[in-house]
């Protein structure tokens, strides 16, 4: 609309200019006139091509275009582009399937919509053509989020954990482990481990598997904390310090700690288990790798007990064999041996010494 | 005649060599001068210098790229500068004097290999350490060992190529990144880098330079 009136103003200004010049000046008349013509014909056409482009952007973004890359369906809109969308789509294919916590049917099931703040009913509306079950996916939040398909595996992850029982909603971590690196998530849950905030944290990394069981929060109503370690939460994370009982706690009372902790995951400042969001996650990727993605999603699946019965069960070994094997997995960079200098590493070495040897004696410098 | 081709190479080696043994040697120590006594210390204090050192670990692999580099193309110095008049005149075929050399260069290699071992073990018995955590002193010797024999070979046979050959490793690469640039223009959805796949052939098992992958601490789980 402002196009058109600009158009309008402006042709107006000209003709009006016109008229001034051939009232004003009937000597130069011919070569002015076609000049101020000139000039208005030009403007006319530039304000014609913008109108155009205009209306082709408003066209493009009504045409969401789909994606698929394996079970994955997105819906983006026309104006990201071809290239982007399907790196998009193939991205968030892989995280789903690195992570192999969600089912593919539940995936095939789903489809992404992703908008942008001023194009939701558009997108939407293109969705519908689609029988699945639509999540909205808002990339105008982080103009990055196209990069890779994190955003993609991430809000279908989140669809996939309201299906979850309440036991595994509360101990899964928050990304339920999409985009697990054992370079950076590793790493850091490495560093949690090692950090010593947590006495059972000192205990699994001097080799306890029951201290690893509660430093992972892996067994239902288990207290992992020390009434100090909960002190030293309450005194330095953030809540509401009115509140009664954490004050008391504060106040040196034990018991009043020892309630919060009980009711852990109930009162914000202290976690569920001393294990944060990458330390789980490294649980449940150490799960995939040594046991299979079955056994990964017959445990989600498992509603029976709690989160280290299900996984122990799923992965047809017990509890403490798990856990021992998910400390070894983390602790050496994800399996990888500790130094090793057997015959293994000693025969490709050796051959390829005397391959070179060999190259070296059959050809040179002076032959 | 091994004793006169060694005696010479240790004549122009001399330097390089013993300042590798000292590195060898220095490097496990380092590990432990963040202290020794940790039977009873806090998991933190076991944290931190477990972390570190993994870290000094990951220079022993640099330190056996070095011994292979310097000790590699330093074997062939004195032929390069000498236009192999010296090699030329001698009474034994070619293959034979490459076998001497390759053979005395290895055991110049020996000495900062014998270092790291002496240095390890001396790290090992100056600290005390908590259940969980092991020290593996023969294992990083003999891993140094093979990766420092690999890096010795490599440098070995380029240094005493012919320039075809230094050729034909150039081209190569350079057909790598060829590759890779193609298909990065016709966009080919889902095909792998040429690059990554070659770097990933060599750097893991049995590839030439995975020796000097995995894991160097000299402390670990």
């Amino acid at each position: 609309m402002s196009s058109l009136i600009r158009s309008v103003v402006a042709v107006s200004a000209l003709g009006a200019s016109v008229q001034a010049a051939l009232a004003q000046a009937p000597g130069g008349r011919d070569a002015r006139l076609q000049a101020l013509l000139a000039r208005a014909e030009s403007l006319a056409a530039g304000i014609a091509r913008e109108d155009s482009v205009a209306r082709e952007e408003r066209h493009r973004e009504r045409l969401a275009t789909r994606f698929d890359a394996g079970a994955v369906t997105v819906i983006l809109p026309a104006s990201v582009g071809g290239a982007t969308g399907r790196r998009f789509v193939e991205g968030a294919a892989r995280i789903l399937d690195s992570a192999g916590v969600i089912p593919a049917s539940f995936i095939a099931g789903r489809i992404v919509v992703a908008y942008a703040a001023d194009g939701v009913d558009s997108l939407v509306r293109a969705a519908r053509l689609d029988k699945r079950v639509r999540i909205g996916a808002d990339i105008s939040a982080a103009p990055d989020s196209l990069t890779d398909g994190l955003l993609a595996a991430d809000v279908l992850a989140q669809s996939y954990r309201g299906t979850l029982d309440p036991e595994w909603r509360k101990w899964l971590p928050s990304d339920m482990g999409m985009g697990w690196n054992m370079r950076i998530e590793g790493t850091e849950a490495v560093r949690e481990l090692m950090a010593g905030e947590t006495h059972v944290g000192a205990l699994c990394l001097g080799g306890s598997v029951a201290g690893c069981r509660l430093w992972l929060g892996l067994d239902r109503g288990a207290q992992p904390y020390q009434v100090a370690e909960i002190r030293r939460l309450v005194a330095t994370r953030y809540w509401p310090r009115s509140r009664g009982l954490l004050a008391q706690c504060l106040g040196g009372s034990d018991e009043a700690c020892e309630t919060v902790a009980r009711d852990s995951g109930l009162i914000p400042p202290i976690p569920l288990a001393p294990a944060g969001a990458a330390s789980r996650g490294s649980l449940l990727r150490a799960v995939r790798r040594l046991h299979g993605d079955g056994a990964l999603r017959a445990a989600l699946a498992d509603t029976a007990g709690s989160v280290g019965e299900r996984l122990a069960r799923a992965s047809h070994v017990s509890e403490d064999s798990l856990v021992a094997e998910w400390r070894s997995w983390i602790l050496t960079g994800g399996g990888q041996p500790r130094v090793t200098a057997d015959l293994r590493d000693a025969v490709p070495a050796v051959l390829i010494a005397a391959l070179l040897l060999l190259a070296a004696a059959r050809t040179g410098r002076w032959r | 005649m091994y004793k006169q081709v060694l005696y010479a190479q240790w004549l122009a080696l001399r330097l390089p060599t013993v300042l590798l043994a000292v590195l060898g040697f220095a490097l496990p120590l380092l590990t432990v001068t963040y202290g020794g006594a940790l039977e009873n210390a806090p998991s933190e204090t076991v944290a931190q210098w477990l972390f570190a050192s993994q870290k000094i670990g990951v220079l022993i692999p640099a330190l056996a790229l070095l011994v292979g580099l310097l000790l590699g193309i330093g074997t062939w110095a004195p032929d390069h500068a000498g236009k192999h008049v010296y090699a030329l005149s001698l009474p034994v075929p070619r293959a034979t004097y490459v076998l001497l050399r390759f053979a005395a260069g290895a055991t110049l290699v020996a000495a900062p290999v014998l270092a790291l071992g002496v240095g390890s073990a001396v790290a090992v018995l100056s600290v005390k350490l908590p259940g969980g955590i092991h020290a593996y002193p023969m294992q990083l010797t003999l891993r140094f060992a093979l990766a420092c024999l690999v890096c010795f070979a490599i440098f070995f046979a380029i240094s005493i190529s012919t320039r075809r050959a230094a050729l034909a490793v150039l081209g190569l690469l350079g057909g790598v990144v060829l590759a890779d640039l193609v298909l990065a223009a016709l966009s080919i959805s889902g095909a792998a880098s040429v690059s990554e796949t070659v770097l990933y052939l060599l750097t893991n098992w049995p590839g030439p330079l995975a020796i000097l992958m995995g894991r160097w601490a000299l402390f670990d789980v």
